[in-house]
């Protein structure tokens, strides 16, 4: 973007990069060209995008009858909507007769979508119920469904978040999601009403690969004391070194991986549930959750989490300076958009009992740390932009520059899975060892070398 | 909050108009120099800063929505800003973008007291960080309500409309 001439996108052969990323995994090495290939995005746009569920919306931006938002799967706008019945539907935006796309807009409420070339009219379930002339144009109806909005196969919905595939041939979302689904309970059903989102979402693009924020995401406690050290200078964070000490990372399979933080034991044995005040902890009302569970958010509740391939959130405490503090709760989405380049989706959530006030102040606090203008994130996006320029490097890429994700590999800190945790997945005891990044790498590279890429036409 | 809405240019005198455009230019130049501290004298105390998400919506009214926001900032908000940059760590600004803010299409008319004027702007900001080698534009218009004080005029809320619905830039890490 506002560049005078179009950058020139490395393009490497996508079986050897692969490869070289399986012989650089075993042990601990990742390859500096994925982060910015052609043929690596083209492919993950297809095999991980075009096959995995991915997170849409959530079911409080589109709570009435005739709701929209405009959304992406990879690089395919969809539009979820809310229909008639209350279903959710999830539709390319393409029209059927030329391609042009029937919704302009990010959200609004309609029953139909009349596409502005020709005039097909679809309904909010995808079905073309209207062509301009009938009569002297088709001379009959043309089949309503077979000429519909192309339909994700699969969508489906846990605790409001809505995920849809593009593949009809994925797992139940309950088993995809597994141990991430169950602590995403456990996040956002700490009262039966659940969380909303504050208002739309918070876009900007960064010179970014998606990877590297996913990866930061799920679990990189490593760059806070350094990258994020001006927030504890100016007294509005502390404690930032004690990350690595008091991290309790989750593996949750499927590419999915959370870092807990021991908050009673980091900050002091009163701080339960994040360090949230009175006036909400009040409210909370546990009866849904399982024992572990309870455990989790009384004690060593995640901090931030990465879902597989591009959902992450953050919860915490956050100071704004003049006073007030606040638990923030942001989901966030990285957005694919080129080899080297990612949109952030940046939502606030609050809680449904909140009144507006108290919702107000969560989601502004949430807003100056995470957010195009957040006081952390900020410094987060300048950071991530080197792997893109280091992947694109014809010396780093003559040379076969590796990223280094050695770290635990001679510590000191015994990083073994925890025996004593009993709930999904494996749990340590130590933020350490980067365990999260390699486990998002591991499953990324298992979805990229699958062998069944039956929609693919080129391979 | 009710946003200004500014009705046009013959409500209040030339030497008004001039105050604002000179206040507004001046602003511009100091954040411009990196001299934010003087640019912080120029705030009231009681000073609200917003920037509203916007989106792609119809009707043309529905694209801004004012309860959400990328940034909603009191004065100690900013202040906070400040020192963050000023500890030479906050890394999106280091070394600090170097900036060039052009602010045009000034328009001024009676605020809702005698010492208040509402005042609309446009802004372009051109900025280019470290050592990308490319630039980044952030336009925007600005909806100010300014105070005359003793000591000149001050800036007591600021509305920001972004043009852009997902801005190009990678973060509002230079105030606008
Ligand atoms: S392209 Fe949509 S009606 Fe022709
Ligand atoms: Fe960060």
């Amino acid at each position: 973007m506002n560049e005078t001439t179009a950058p020139a996108w490395p393009r490497s052969d996508l079986d050897d990069i692969l490869a070289r990323t399986e012989t650089g995994l075993a042990d601990d090495l990742l390859p500096v060209e994925i982060f910015n290939d052609s043929a690596v995005f083209q492919a993950e746009v297809e095999r991980i995008f075009g096959r995995s569920w991915v997170f849409v919306a959530h079911e409080s931006e589109i709570p009435n009858p005739g709701d929209f938002v405009q959304r992406r799967i990879g690089l395919d706008p969809v539009i979820v909507t809310r229909d008639g019945e209350g279903g959710i539907n999830v539709l390319s935006n393409y029209c059927r007769h030329r391609g042009t796309q029937v919704c302009q807009t990010d959200q609004g409420n309609s029953r139909f979508f009349k596409c502005n070339y020709h005039g097909w009219t679809y309904a909010n379930t995808g079905e073309l119920v209207g062509t301009p002339f009938l009569r002297r144009a088709y001379g009959e109806p043309l089949d309503g469904k077979e000429w519909g909005l192309l339909r994700a196969p699969r969508v489906d919905s846990r605790h409001g978040f809505v995920f849809a595939s593009l593949s009809a041939d994925v797992e139940p979302l309950g088993d995809y999601l597994g141990g991430a689904g169950w602590m995403l309970d456990a996040l956002v059903g700490l009262h039966p009403d659940g969380m909303r989102v504050a208002g739309p979402p918070d876009r900007y693009q960064v010179k970014a690969n998606w990877k590297t924020a996913a990866e930061n995401f799920a679990g990189d406690i490593y760059h806070v004391p350094n990258l994020h050290g001006s927030m504890q200078e100016i007294g509005i964070a502390g404690g930032l070194d004690a990350g690595g000490e008091f991290g309790r990372p989750y593996e949750f399979g499927n590419g999915h991986a959370f870092m807990g933080i021991a908050w009673t034991t980091a900050v002091h044995p009163g701080f339960e549930f994040w360090g949230y005040p009175p006036e909400i902890k009040d409210h909370f009302d546990l009866s849904g959750l399982d024992e572990m569970q309870v455990h989790v958010v009384t004690h060593d509740g995640p901090i931030v989490g990465t879902i597989f391939p591009n959902l992450s959130f953050y919860r915490g405490i956050a100071m704004d300076g003049s006073g007030l503090s606040s638990v923030i709760t942001s989901f966030r989405q990285w957005q694919p958009v080129g080899p080297g380049e990612l949109e952030v989706w940046s939502w606030q959530f609050v809680w449904t009992f909140q009144d507006e006030q108290s919702a107000l102040q969560d989601a502004v606090i949430g807003q100056m740390q995470f957010g195009s203008a957040g006081v952390a994130e900020q410094d987060d996006t300048v950071a991530w932009e080197g792997a893109p320029r280091a992947a694109a490097s014809p010396w780093a890429r003559r040379e076969r520059m590796m990223f280094h994700f050695q770290q635990g590999n001679k510590s000191e800190v015994d990083q073994s899975p925890d025996l004593t945790w009993k709930g999904p997945g494996i749990r340590r005891l130590t933020g350490f060892g980067e365990h999260n990044q390699l486990h998002f790498y591991r499953h990324w590279l298992r979805v990229m070398q699958a062998r069944d890429h039956s929609a693919e036409g080129d391979r | 909050m009710s946003a200004p809405t500014p009705t046009g240019t013959t409500a209040v005198d030339a030497d008004v108009y001039t105050a604002v455009a000179t206040f507004l230019a001046r602003e511009a130049r100091l954040l411009d120099e990196g001299r934010e501290e003087e640019w912080f004298e120029l705030l009231a105390d009681d000073l609200l800063y917003t920037i509203p998400i916007r989106q792609a919506a119809e009707p043309r009214t529905a694209e801004i929505n004012r309860s959400a926001f990328r940034l909603r900032d009191n004065k100690m908000n900013v202040r906070t800003r400040l020192n963050r940059l000023a500890t030479g760590h906050a890394y999106s600004e280091v070394p600090p973008s170097r900036t060039m803010r052009l602010v045009g299409s000034v328009e001024v008319s009676p605020g809702p007291g005698p010492d208040l004027v509402d005042v609309s702007s446009a802004l372009l900001v051109y900025r280019q960080r470290g050592i990308d080698p490319h630039f980044d534009l952030i336009p925007c218009r600005r909806n100010d309500r300014l105070r005359w004080t003793g000591e000149g005029l001050r800036l007591v809320s600021r509305e920001v409309i972004l043009t852009e619905t997902s801005l190009l830039t990678p973060n509002l890490g230079v105030l606008l």
